[in-house]
């Protein structure tokens, strides 16, 4: 495979190739054959774009742009990737694209393409590609062109390369993910992850309010696509937004006052409690596959009906969840706790409101840190679950810890040790899930007991199935807690743990 | 994968010019085709407006397998590529051998750049004496330019006998009329005795001359991309399909 160039700009390609000093070579660029409409596809949260690729819908077909070989099928309305028929566009996609999140149309518009070539001065082509101009009318046209090299005349691809970059100099030549954002009219640092700055000396005040702006600018953001019922991973963000709000809340210890602080949690809390079942139910539905799997062939009739019946909940589940988002209550109290943090005068502060960020953050980390190896170390095989529990918790709370101030410590660094972490994470996490769902099945159960419906006794028996399947693989999942632990506590990352967060003049532990 | 030698033991029958328009009318067919300038005279790389590579003066160059992959050029037509070479006899023994053995490392330095091709033509220099007889044992065809005059008679004849005297196969060797101008006495009369006296040896094909064809120095390119409906051009087509055939 021939190595490719692709350039994407903000504004239109042309200008910037012309302008380009491409020394003995030049460029030939076709009228193209007018304009046509087209649809760019991604998902919410840009999976396609932050992969490099832009998927453009047209008349003539389903493109996919930007990657080693311009792929393209026929046209398909946007879907689930599996739920989309199959070809060379869709299956290069089901690799980047999670089986959980839709695609949508995000951006519509007029699109011109061009045949390109860089030629040299006997007029021989060196390079070759299709030049498309997409123009969706918001942050003017963005250009992209893949410029594949004939056999032989790769230098050519790197001397272009290096003439664009130097012409483009103030950044018009972007990434897909800058791309995409123009073309959808929106900050391409919000379709992604959402980032936050923050500075060493700032107070703890401040970045505590900044993580929470921003994360109910995120939340936000989710409201649409969970009215509109297009994914199930809209509730997810909305949860996980939510979810940090308070824990910045709860972790930020003496950054609010008390009263403040109560408050507070008490009114993200009554959010948050709407949305609960519905995830639950989302989440049963997602693994409805795996669950069938889990359990012997004659229980998958009974664990089948279960579903069906999930299934129906988590509709009047949705209806209840959208009533009250579009309700003037909701409205209101989110525009209250939006200006809250806004304005943020209104806010008491606590004790630790003005300490440094940095030194408050080491102080934070560095004690929950020691508070999750205590825990872990006291763990062996008879500990009751509880503590397995507690410790869960603990990581949890230090991982959002990590992330709330892992621009303040160097984000490949604190990336590695939320790494490591994660692994012990994703065990306890397990462990946890499979110990919660006993739980819930076991209350489905009892609920079904009273009823004098036919199926009743065929689900319960399903349940009884699948509990037993799950209870051993929490205990699988107990078995290895030790282990995992074991391997997060490397003397490397204890060593690295003390040089990022250990607060200075702390006596040696 | 195909080796085809295009040669003439006499000089000025357009076999350069043919070469270019084979190679070309062979892609636009959808072989895969490898176009090798061997004829330092013909030079069919400047048709295709290559620049000849400087790498393939050194000595190195055929004993490494990489410099020969690296010196392929792809010409701006699809399926055909070209290695621009100024190469010794020597070397081209060592090519040609390379070319033909599939286990051979250019032969997998060649698949593993996708670049497996259906047909190597090979535009090969005008001079019996000192051209291997590696050449014609290697090759699976050898197209030979003819111009339907006596004295182009007489090469062929000659070409024949350099194979029976040195046992090499007859039936590769694929004669077919170039530059034939109908209106010419001799040109008719020429092509009918030769057809009589030859038979398979040479192609049912007839490549009419044509002023276009000379044109191909000026406009750098194979004729048929600048006088599509040119008769020459038809005669090139119909030469490639033939010669599919015979393959």
């Amino acid at each position: 495979m021939p190595d490719m160039l692709t350039i994407t700009s903000g504004g239109d390609l042309r200008t910037l190739l012309r302008d380009a000093d491409l020394g003995k070579l030049h460029l030939a660029l076709d009228e193209g054959e007018g304009t046509s409409a087209f649809a760019l596809l991604d998902t919410f949260d840009a999976q396609v774009a932050a992969a490099g690729l832009l998927l453009v819908l047209t008349d003539a077909g389903l493109h996919l742009l930007g990657g080693t070989e311009a792929l393209v099928q026929e046209r398909a309305e946007p879907d689930f990737i599996a739920q989309m028929p199959a070809g060379p566009v869709t299956k290069r996609l089901s690799g980047i694209v999670s089986p959980l999140r839709t695609l949508m149309t995000v951006a519509e518009g007029t699109l011109s393409r061009h045949g390109l070539r860089v030629l040299d001065d006997n007029e021989k082509t060196h390079l070759r590609g299709t030049l498309w101009v997409l123009d969706a009318g918001k942050a003017g046209a963005v250009s992209v062109s893949a410029l594949t090299p004939l056999r032989g005349y790769d230098k050519t691809l790197g001397k272009v390369k290096a003439a664009l970059s130097a012409a483009a100099g103030n950044g018009k030549v972007g990434t897909m993910l800058e791309a995409s954002a123009a073309l959808r009219g929106e900050d391409p640092a919000l379709i992604g992850k959402t980032r936050i700055v923050m500075s060493a000396d700032e107070k703890a005040f401040k970045a505590a309010n900044d993580i929470i702006r921003a994360q109910l600018v995120a939340a936000r953001r989710q409201e649409d696509g969970i009215g509109a019922d297009l994914d199930s991973e809209f509730l997810h963000e909305y949860r996980v937004a939510l979810r940090r709000v308070r824990s910045v809340i709860s972790l930020f210890k003496g950054v609010y006052d008390e009263k403040q602080t109560a408050d507070l949690k008490a009114r993200f809390g009554a959010i948050m409690a709407r949305t609960g079942r519905l995830r639950d139910l989302d989440v049963y539905l997602i693994e409805r596959d795996r669950y069938l799997a889990l359990v012997p062939e004659g229980f998958r009739p009974g664990i089948g009906k279960l579903f069906d019946m999930f299934a129906a909940q988590r509709d009047l589940e949705h209806a209840k969840l959208t009533a009250y988002l579009d309700s003037k209550a909701y409205e209101k109290e989110m525009a209250r706790l939006e200006k809250l943090f806004d304005k943020t005068k209104a806010l008491s502060k606590g004790p630790e409101a003005n300490r440094h960020a940095l030194d408050y953050a080491k102080a934070l980390i560095w004690k929950r840190y020691r508070k999750v190896c205590k825990i872990a170390r006291g763990i062996d095989e008879a500990t009751p679950d509880e503590q397995v529990h507690e410790l869960r918790i603990e990581c949890k709370k230090l991982r959002y810890l990590m992330e709330f101030f892992a621009p303040l410590f160097g984000d490949a660094e604190v990336r590695k040790l939320i790494k490591a972490l994660k692994k012990l994470q994703d065990n306890l996490g397990n462990f946890n899930d499979y110990s919660v769902q006993q739980a819930a099945l076991q209350e489905q159960a009892d609920a079904l007991a009273g009823s004098s419906e036919p199926d009743t006794v065929e689900i319960a028996t399903g349940i009884g199935g699948l509990v037993t399947v799950l209870h051993n693989k929490q205990l699988e999942e107990r078995a290895r807690v030790t282990a995992s632990f074991a391997a997060f506590d490397s003397e490397e990352t204890q060593a690295q743990f003390r040089t990022l967060f250990k607060p200075e003049g702390e006596a040696k532990k | 994968m195909k080796i085809v030698a295009c040669y003439s033991n006499k000089g000025g029958v357009g076999k350069t010019a043919s070469a270019v328009n084979i190679a070309y009318g062979l892609a636009k067919a959808g072989q895969r085709v490898l176009l090798c300038d061997l004829d330092p005279q013909g030079a069919s790389g400047f048709y295709f407006r290559v620049k000849p590579s400087k790498k393939l003066t050194d000595e190195r160059f055929f004993t490494d397998v990489k410099r020969f992959t690296s010196a392929i050029r792809g010409s701006d037509f699809d399926n055909l590529d070209i290695l621009p070479a100024n190469m010794s006899f020597r070397d081209f023994d060592v090519f040609l051998s390379r070319m033909k053995n599939s286990r051979s490392r250019l032969k997998k330095a060649l698949k593993s750049v996708d670049k497996d091709y259906d047909v190597v033509l090979l535009d090969c220099p005008p001079n019996i004496s000192t051209l291997s007889e590696n050449v014609f044992k290697s090759a699976d065809a050898i197209l030979v330019p003819v111009i339907p005059t006596t004295l182009s008679e007489r090469t062929f004849e000659q070409l024949l006998a350099f194979f029976d005297e040195n046992g090499l196969p007859k039936k590769k060797i694929l004669g077919f009329f170039s530059m034939v101008q109908g209106t010419k006495k001799l040109h008719s009369e020429t092509v009918a005795a030769m057809r009589k006296e030859y038979g398979k040896r040479l192609l049912d094909v007839a490549v009419p001359f044509s002023s276009e064809v000379e044109k191909m120095g000026v406009h750098r390119a194979p004729v048929g991309t600048f006088a599509r409906n040119n008769a020459a051009v038809k005669g090139y087509d119909l030469l490639c399909k033939e010669l599919l055939e015979r393959l």
